[in-house]
């Protein structure tokens, strides 16, 4: 290869090249290197190495290359410098060396090829930092975690995952959820919700597993998944919490038993008295007997809200909505049945009222609507609509049907007499009035306002009683 | 149809009513307050065409169901009706033995022999 075409080459390769001689001084350095070190020609040949630019190249690690490993060596490669330079700043130096021997030189040269790798060596500092800050935010959340590829095995797990499951970091990278432990999460359900979160971006929500755990015992875990894609990087991952949430599900137990074992109380004290009235019921003249009847449905439906209002209850108060729409689906299974003609409809806005107020607000609503049903409907047909709805600070209930409607009030026999007595007691009860309505097409209605919520939704204190 | 029922029920004073009430109807019945005593009747030769339990008996929230299954086991051809005041849920629902009918307590006269004549006439 002629001289020309060596210096061709020289010229065009991107990294800087600079040819010493046995004294250290530079006798050749290629355009690279002038344009990377920000210098000239004139400035650099025929200078010794450590003046170069205010001795700016007087690097201990660079000494250290040039004058303990080359004499020693043939060629160097991947040494790594890292210098403050003050032309261009701080630079992380990629050195290969290589001895030129010519024949007839004894002394021979030493060519430098110089790699900036600052900013390569920059970007993978930031990543590791970002990773170790990533892991140490990890690392703090009590909830154990771990974070899956898309072919569900563990990239990482927290220090908590690590500690409640007893296993190793080792024991957990690389491997599928459901290999680990006593394969307590290879569960089909959570497999199947986990395999379209991915593709899918369907997070899961609240997953509950309940097991034994080797050094845990029994415990229920509320898994929770989402997916977490990296800014310019399309690979997808997901982050999968497991929340302890056994002694929360053993309240929750404790609690739900305890309202069991209240409930069976209340239901046999309820049923010890419906049996009374069914024992006097038989030594009664039969004119009697319609009587003690009603009482027994009475109490009946006494019974029945009591299980509504605790299916309604939300917290403090009973959402009116449901307990409305429950008090119609129990009315229709017992006075109805699925052949009647007779349908119950409901319109609720979302209220709430006090449990206080639930019993006879659902006594008041069941009196109104059996009367419809008794009296509106000759025929056997019709509809009931019970509704509620918030007009300024009262809730107006309804309960219209679109039956025969009421001819004359004077006429109405003794029962039904004592059905809107109880009617207005319930109304006083529950601090409202009746709101006169005229006639407005076929049918009845009753309307009633109420005062809004005494307690307010969720809310510690009383604000009137 | 006159039919021999056995009724479980933890509370005397139900049970005794629950009994009178049956046997108004022109029935027979035999009384049993826990799970073992129920048993040891269905053990017996004694002719039994149904049985009526409560589910919460004693200290054994679903005694009740506990009880019809070991009983349908015994007599596979007994008829169940249960009865509870608690909520009855879907996962309660689901530990009926196959062809149970339910009655809700408080239950009056007329909703049990409603109750008893469609049990003995499915």
């Amino acid at each position: 290869m002629s001289d020309i075409a060596a210096s061709d080459i020289v010229e065009t390769v991107p990294s800087a090249l600079i040819v010493l001689d046995r004294n250290l001084n530079i006798s050749s350095a290629n355009r690279a290197f002038y344009q990377t070190f920000r210098t000239s020609p004139g400035e650099t040949e025929g200078c010794h190495i450590y003046d170069l630019g205010n001795r700016q190249w007087d690097i201990p690690a660079l000494r250290s290359l040039l004058e303990s490993v080359i004499p020693h060596r043939a060629s160097v490669e991947g040494f790594e410098v890292e210098h403050n330079f003050p032309t261009i700043g701080r630079r992380t130096m990629l050195v290969n060396a290589r001895k030129i021997l010519r024949p007839g030189d004894h002394d021979g040269f030493i060519l430098l090829a110089i790699e900036d790798v600052s900013e390569e060596r920059a970007a993978r500092n930031e990543s590791k930092r970002n990773w170790q800050l990533t892991q140490s935010i990890v690392d703090t959340i009590r909830d154990p975690l771990v974070v899956l590829e898309n072919n569900m095995t563990i990239v990482t797990a927290s220090k908590a995952f690590l500690t409640i499951f007893g296993i190793t970091e080792a024991e957990t990278q690389g491997r599928r959820l459901s290999e680990l432990g006593q394969h307590q999460w290879d569960v089909p359900a959570l497999r199947h919700l986990m395999e379209k979160v991915l593709p899918e971006n369907k997070p899961i929500e609240g997953f509950e597993i309940e097991d034994t755990f080797p050094g845990l015992g029994r415990r229920v875990f509320n898994l929770n998944a989402r997916r977490i894609s990296q800014p310019g990087n399309h690979a997808q991952r997901m982050l999968l919490v497991f929340e302890d949430i056994t002694h929360r599900k053993q309240r929750e137990r404790d609690a739900l038993s305890l309202t069991n074992e209240i409930s069976h109380r209340i239901k046999n004290n309820l049923q010890i008295i419906v049996g009374l009235i069914a024992y006097e019921a038989r030594w009664t003249a039969a004119p009697c007997v319609q009587g003690y009847k009603v009482m027994q449905a009475r109490i009946g439906a006494i019974a029945q809200l009591y299980d509504l209002i605790s299916q309604s209850s939300r917290g403090r108060t009973v959402a009116v909505d449901a307990y409305l729409r429950d008090i119609a689906k129990t009315m229709s299974a017992s006075l109805l049945g699925n052949t009647s003609g007779i349908k119950i409809d409901v319109k609720a806005e979302p209220l709430e009222i006090d449990p206080d107020r639930a019993v006879p607000f659902g006594l008041l609503v069941n009196e109104l609507a059996t009367n419809a049903i008794k009296h509106a409907f000759p025929d056997g047909a019709g509809r009931v609509v019970l509704s509620v709805e918030q007009i300024g600070d009262q809730i107006e209930l309804t309960v219209a049907d679109d039956g025969v409607g009421i001819k004359d009030e004077n006429s109405a026999k003794v029962p039904e007499k004592r059905g809107s007595e109880y009617v207005a007691i319930f109304v006083r009860q529950l601090g409202g009035t009746i709101v006169p309505s005229g006639s407005e097409g076929p049918g009845t209605i009753v309307r009633i306002r109420l005062p809004l919520l005494l307690v307010p939704p969720g809310g510690a204190e009383r604000v009137a009683a | 149809m006159m039919a021999m029922i056995l009724i479980v029920e933890d509370d005397v004073f139900i049970l005794e009513m629950a009994a009178m009430m049956v046997q108004d109807w022109g029935h027979h019945t035999l009384s049993a307050s826990d799970v073992d005593d129920a048993l040891s009747l269905l053990r017996s030769p004694q002719q039994i065409d149904a049985l009526f339990t409560d589910i919460y008996l004693n200290t054994a929230v679903f005694g009740g169901c506990e009880l019809a299954h070991q009983a349908v086991k015994l007599r596979p051809n007994l008829r169940v009706l249960y009865t509870t005041g608690n909520a009855v849920t879907d996962k309660l629902r689901a530990l009926f033995v196959e062809g149970a009918h339910f009655l809700r307590k408080p239950y009056t006269h007329h909703q049990l022999q409603d109750s008893i004549e469609g049990l003995l006439a499915a």
